[in-house]
């Protein structure tokens, strides 16, 4: 028996930034209702793995890191990098079975956002992106509101100035602003009333502290008006 | 919340309350395996259960005042209470810890109670530390005679091992799991094999994964505090909580392949087997999966 046993879309979206991901470090993440653990070794890439240690289903998101292994918190077992069990507390001579393995998922980390695609194909893309010097973050927001909500409620948001929206991917959004300013938004579907949004923009000229700091806050904006109620009925926050 | 039709789950006795959750003259209300109850104390000894429906009392149900807690239960032919000599002897503290509230099915309880594996890592430098964390083999048995699951020969490191304790020390254990509800421990943490400390665990499962748990314990210390001894034991089982209200999924999956199992769990894999064989369904993940 499989605890997760969906068959899951080929895409990839996004869940994090990857600056808010310190290394050593494990958090919760979800995608769809499935609760997955998202880790960062003391060096290297962010890995997102299914949120449940194989041995007794602890969630691996409270694990600790030490070097590059996520370790459960509740029995010490040790995860390498492929996902491979590389130690038993319990029995410290016992070279664990090949067989004891974490459930991984397809990770990248592109444009400053960290991307997962939780099915087994894989042939899907990281959505393209115009061509950039580079990305920067601006910040994650969680919303009250289902992703085709979120996804309206950024192509209607008054940014003080013109703006031309495109969706280059499913769960992917970029807004240009004036000659200069590109915003890319990613859409993490959590639940049916609940979004997470990545926010990076493109590199400019521009004294990057006071613009980040000032799109910050336009997110922020954005997303009160998206949860004040781009139409339909909201659900109060007791409910939820 | 609907009360189970798990015939096999209702036929225990279950802890639903302590003295010092009930006023005498009082009553509180609480749930039992999904249903309302309310167990009252018209005079200071006298315990009294009855059914709770829509705010009505209905049937009234059996009632037994034992190890420091107040058992009913829903069944007709319940399995009896085990026999627990310690709580017996005169010149033992008798000491209840009250009931703290998890969020877990009652047999991932059990099981965190029966491992001695997390010692290390979740009661670190207390019960156990992450540089002795080998579980040694020992002797697990469904003893059929009793129908109870004891665990012997086993020995953990511990830094600390109990309030009474005064230095690092290898610690002896005895387990015994009474029922699917119940679990209790000796350990020695005197140098007399004879006077073991005695500590139980009786689960109130209020629905498939919403639990209380109870703590007495009999106790051979005369140096601590009530208050002290209470408040190591609940520093012990609020880190447990943390655990056990993150394990996933929260009801217990009996299927072989579902968690894998090391040699240290060899408890666990025959409490697993045991509740199978009895048949139980509630709280119980393979069921809801159907």
């Amino acid at each position: 028996m499989q605890i997760n046993d969906q068959v899951e879309a080929d895409r990839w979206v996004g869940v994090a930034l990857d600056s808010q991901i310190q290394s050593a470090s494990s958090h919760p993440v979800i995608l769809n209702g499935r609760e997955l653990a998202l880790w960062r070794g003391e060096s290297g890439p962010a890995r997102v793995w299914d949120d449940r240690c194989p041995h007794r289903g602890m969630r691996l998101s409270f694990g600790f890191v030490r070097g590059n292994t996520l370790r459960c918190l509740y029995h010490g077992w040790t995860y390498g990098e492929n996902g491979h069990c590389e130690a038993i507390p319990a029995h410290p001579d016992l070279a664990p079975p090949k067989t004891i393995c974490a459930s991984t998922h397809g990770t990248a980390a592109k444009y400053g956002i960290i991307w997962v695609n939780l099915s087994a194909t894989r042939a899907a893309h990281v959505p393209d992106l115009p061509n950039q010097p580079g990305w920067l973050p601006v910040r994650s927001v969680h919303l009250r509101a289902s992703a085709p909500q979120v996804l309206d409620g950024i192509a209607e948001f008054d940014y003080g100035e013109p703006a031309r929206t495109s969706m280059p991917a499913q769960n992917a959004c970029v807004v240009v602003l004036g000659s200069d300013t590109q915003l890319f938004f990613a859409l993490q579907p959590i639940g049916l009333d609940k979004t997470g949004l990545h926010v990076v923009v493109n590199e400019s000229g521009e004294p990057q502290i006071p613009r980040r700091q000032r799109l910050a806050r336009q997110v922020a904006r954005l997303r009160d008006t998206i949860e004040a109620g781009g139409g339909g009925v909201w659900p109060s926050p007791r409910t939820l | 919340m609907a009360i189970t039709t798990d015939p096999v789950a209702i036929n225990h006795w279950i802890a639903c309350g302590w003295p010092g959750k009930v006023p005498v003259g009082g009553y509180w209300d609480t749930v039992l395996l999904g249903q309302n109850i309310r167990v009252s104390r018209p005079q200071p000894d006298i315990y009294e259960a009855a059914i709770l429906t829509a705010g009505a009392l209905g049937r009234r149900l059996p009632v037994q005042s034992r190890f420091c807690c107040i058992f009913t239960t829903l069944g007709q032919d319940p399995r009896p209470l085990p026999q627990i000599d310690e709580f017996d002897e005169p010149d033992r503290r008798l000491i209840n810890c009250g009931s703290v509230g998890v969020n877990t099915s009652p047999y991932r309880m059990i099981e965190n109670f029966l491992d001695m594996a997390h010692f290390p890592f979740v009661h670190t430098n207390i019960l156990g530390a992450e540089k002795k964390t080998e579980v040694v083999s020992h002797k697990i048995e469904h003893r059929k005679d009793v129908d109870e699951i004891w665990a012997t020969d086993c020995r953990f490191f511990q830094p600390a091992a109990s309030k009474a304790a005064t230095g690092g020390q290898m610690t002896d254990y005895t387990y015994r799991v009474m029922s699917p509800f119940s679990i209790m421990l000796y350990k020695n943490v005197h140098n007399d094999p004879g006077r073991n400390d005695a500590i139980c665990m009786f689960v109130q499962p209020k629905g498939e994964a919403q639990c209380l748990a109870y703590m007495p314990m009999a106790l051979v210390d005369d140096v601590n505090t009530t208050a002290a001894i209470i408040d190591f034991q609940q520093t012990i089982f609020l880190q447990d909580r943390v655990i056990l209200e993150n394990q996933r999924p929260a009801l217990m999956p009996l299927a072989p392949a579902a968690e894998i199992p090391t040699k240290a769990d060899v408890g666990s894999v025959t409490f697993r087997r045991w509740l199978k064989q009895m048949g139980i369904s509630f709280g119980i993940y393979e069921k809801a999966a159907a």
